[in-house]
């Protein structure tokens, strides 16, 4: 078995599992966990654009989750357009946002664009929990949008809304794969060589004709773009959004948290970082809030900051040199067997 | 009678202001010294206003004689964070220019801060229950001044002095001075950078505990105050320009005026909208701020 070969029967085999699960597993509450774990491994992917290979730190992408989840929410309700169409919709108007915040910022260190992506969370929440209609959008202030669920049994694609879970579970898996896929794409393009080179050395990277900065500000349009598409589902998965749900710091923070623990700027890290760390925080909210309230949170810090302290590159450093090691025992094997 | 109103809330935005900006010196020397921007400085205010507050339950000292131990306390706090936490990113990052990696460890410390605050005292809100200060005005004909906002001014004005006095007068200043300059100029000539280090975070963190002492008898106690304070002193450092003490007083004072003044001409909640507002067209426009340095650090 040759090291490629090792690397697609796994990727292979993960993938058959990923699809599999829902005729194993029936329970909704279970299905309802592993959306929610596909949710947020896709929001750190696409988190990791900017703040893995860009080697910046962003701390407002919750701004974009806000703006997918109510611009589809609002022209479903005001105009009855599908939430399909209002997802790329408010894609882009994401992407635009982005491109307004990156573009001044980018150029400066990166502290000043981790304020900068706070203080713009801070000030649109603020705005959106002020005002009832902004222009012609009825936006609903600190109350936020219902989305009327469709009659009980009833199923419509195009309202993307399902009596089942199946369907929102096979969604964002393959949002999921998706952007993984390009992740996987972009790290090999020129787009990712340059970002990656203007994240470690921006000088000589700029010597050799790279524009880090805008190569930056692309990366971020497209992370942001991308992660209004999971504000969408998000609102479509609730049916509820509100300021406080969407438009937090804590949301921010939550995402930076995994993808830095499982490992930024790499393609894995993410999402190992959503396996480990959703179940954590969905278990101890559920068994420990009553007792010990915020418990969740401080496990989270905790083990944030003991992996920055002796795993800077995060967990997926470890467990990737692992995997490489599994891999060269059992392709050795294999070859010995067949000499 | 307008116009005596508006005095009014000029004098209380200047005086609350300059609370403020006694929260931002703390983060401003941190990154003066550092270059790096302490995410947790709002959680270590929070600190500070419990120990403040317990302090004053337990003994019955007046609110203002608790300096006399948190300030100690919270340099303590500091310098053992810096040396165990921070320090060793700093050995692991030796060769990054900006170790982004701290402001992510400070920002899980903020994390567990807060939520540790959480779990040891509970979410209520705790404000000094014998408080000799409560509701203390002095009247100026007809203008009303808070008596422990004037007590905070004068606190803010004393402390800056201190500050000014201590960096420019005494050999440990001189230190920090030239190790914010240049730290590998200063490690040739003999100063311990760590020593350094260890020091202006133990003193950023001092002066968020004087802060947090000047807070207590006109502010609730709760888990997550370090929060609005923190954002607020990121807002004031930038404008003010990071790195620079007569930026971030100037700052605080700034955004004093425009929370107390605003409210007359909009929503009250509106005027943080304005906050957060002038804070990105600073950015964007002069990020440098009013007093910060232009050259790359």
């Amino acid at each position: 078995m040759t090291p490629q070969s090792f690397k697609k029967t796994g990727l292979a085999l993960l993938v058959l599992t990923a699809l599999a699960l829902p005729l194993i597993l029936r329970s909704p509450t279970y299905l309802h966990i592993l959306i929610m774990l596909y949710l947020y491994a896709y929001m750190t992917t696409t988190w990791n654009l900017v703040g893995g290979f860009a080697g910046v730190l962003p701390l407002g992408h919750s701004v974009f989750v806000g703006i997918g989840a109510y611009t589809s929410t609002v022209l479903w309700l005001q105009w009855g357009i599908s939430p399909w169409i209002g997802m790329l919709v408010g894609g882009c108007l994401a992407g635009f946002v982005g491109y307004l915040i990156g573009k001044p910022t980018l150029k400066m260190r990166g502290a000043y664009f981790a304020l900068a992506t706070m203080a713009f969370v801070e000030g649109v929440r603020v705005i959106v929990e002020n005002v009832d209609k902004l222009g012609p959008f009825k936006l609903n202030g600190p109350r936020g949008l219902n989305i009327p669920p469709l009659p009980a049994g009833e199923s419509s694609f195009l309202a993307f809304q399902f009596s089942t879970k199946e369907p929102y579970y096979y969604i964002i898996l393959f949002m999921l794969m998706g952007v993984a896929y390009l992740t996987w794409r972009l790290s090999r393009s020129k787009l990712g060589y340059s970002l990656s080179a203007g994240g470690e050395e921006p000088e000589a990277a700029e010597a050799l004709g790279v524009n880090v900065a805008k190569c930056k500000v692309t990366a971020m349009v497209l992370s942001a773009f991308l992660t209004a598409l999971a504000g969408t589902f998000l609102a479509q998965m609730t049916l509820f959004i509100y300021p406080k749900s969407v438009l937090t710091l804590d949301l921010s923070f939550e995402l930076a948290f995994i993808a830095l623990i499982g490992g930024r700027g790499s393609l894995a890290g993410p999402i190992i970082g959503a396996l480990m760390l959703r179940p954590v925080t969905e278990f101890s909210r559920i068994y420990l809030s009553a007792t010990l309230p915020g418990m969740h949170l401080i496990l989270l810090g905790v083990i944030l900051i003991v992996v920055m302290l002796y795993q800077p590159r995060g967990l997926s450093e470890p467990l990737t040199r692992l995997m490489s090691r599994l891999q060269d025992r059992i392709c050795s094997t294999k070859t010995g067997g067949a000499q | 009678m307008d116009l005596i109103f508006l005095l009014q809330d000029v004098i209380n935005g200047i005086l609350m202001g300059s609370i403020y900006g006694l929260v931002a010196l703390g983060l401003t020397l941190v990154f003066g010294v550092l270059k790096v921007i302490n995410f947790a400085h709002g959680s270590f205010l929070m600190v500070g206003m419990y120990v403040a507050y317990w302090v004053v339950a337990f003994t019955g000292l007046h609110p203002y004689l608790a300096l006399v131990l948190v300030t100690p306390i919270m340099y303590i706090f500091g310098y053992l964070m810096q040396q165990w936490l921070i320090r060793p990113i700093f050995v692991a990052e030796r060769d990054v220019r900006e170790p982004i990696t701290v402001i992510i460890v400070t920002t899980g410390v903020w994390y567990v801060l807060d939520n540790l605050a959480l779990l040891l005292f509970g979410p209520d809100y705790r404000a000094l229950s014998p408080n000799p200060l409560k509701g203390e005005m002095i009247e100026l004909g007809e203008i009303l001044i808070s008596t422990p906002k004037l007590f905070g001014f004068t606190i803010t004005v004393l402390t800056a002095a201190g500050l000014y006095w201590f960096l420019l007068k005494t050999r440990m200043g001189r230190a920090i001075r030239a190790t914010s300059l240049d730290r590998d100029a200063a490690s040739l000539m003999g100063i311990s950078q760590w020593k350094v280090f260890n020091v202006a975070f133990g003193i950023g963190t001092a002066i968020a505990g004087i802060a947090a002492v000047v807070l207590v008898p006109v502010y609730n106690v709760y888990p997550t105050v370090g929060v609005p304070f923190d954002v607020k002193s990121f807002v004031i450092v930038v404008l003010g320009g990071l790195g620079s003490i007569p930026g971030a007083l100037l700052g605080g004072v700034i955004i004093g005026l425009i929370e107390s003044i605003g409210p007359n001409f909009m929503t009250s909640t509106w005027t943080e909208a304005i906050v957060y507002g002038l804070f990105l067209l600073v950015l964007f426009f002069k990020p440098s701020g009013l007093f910060g340095q232009k050259y790359d650090w």
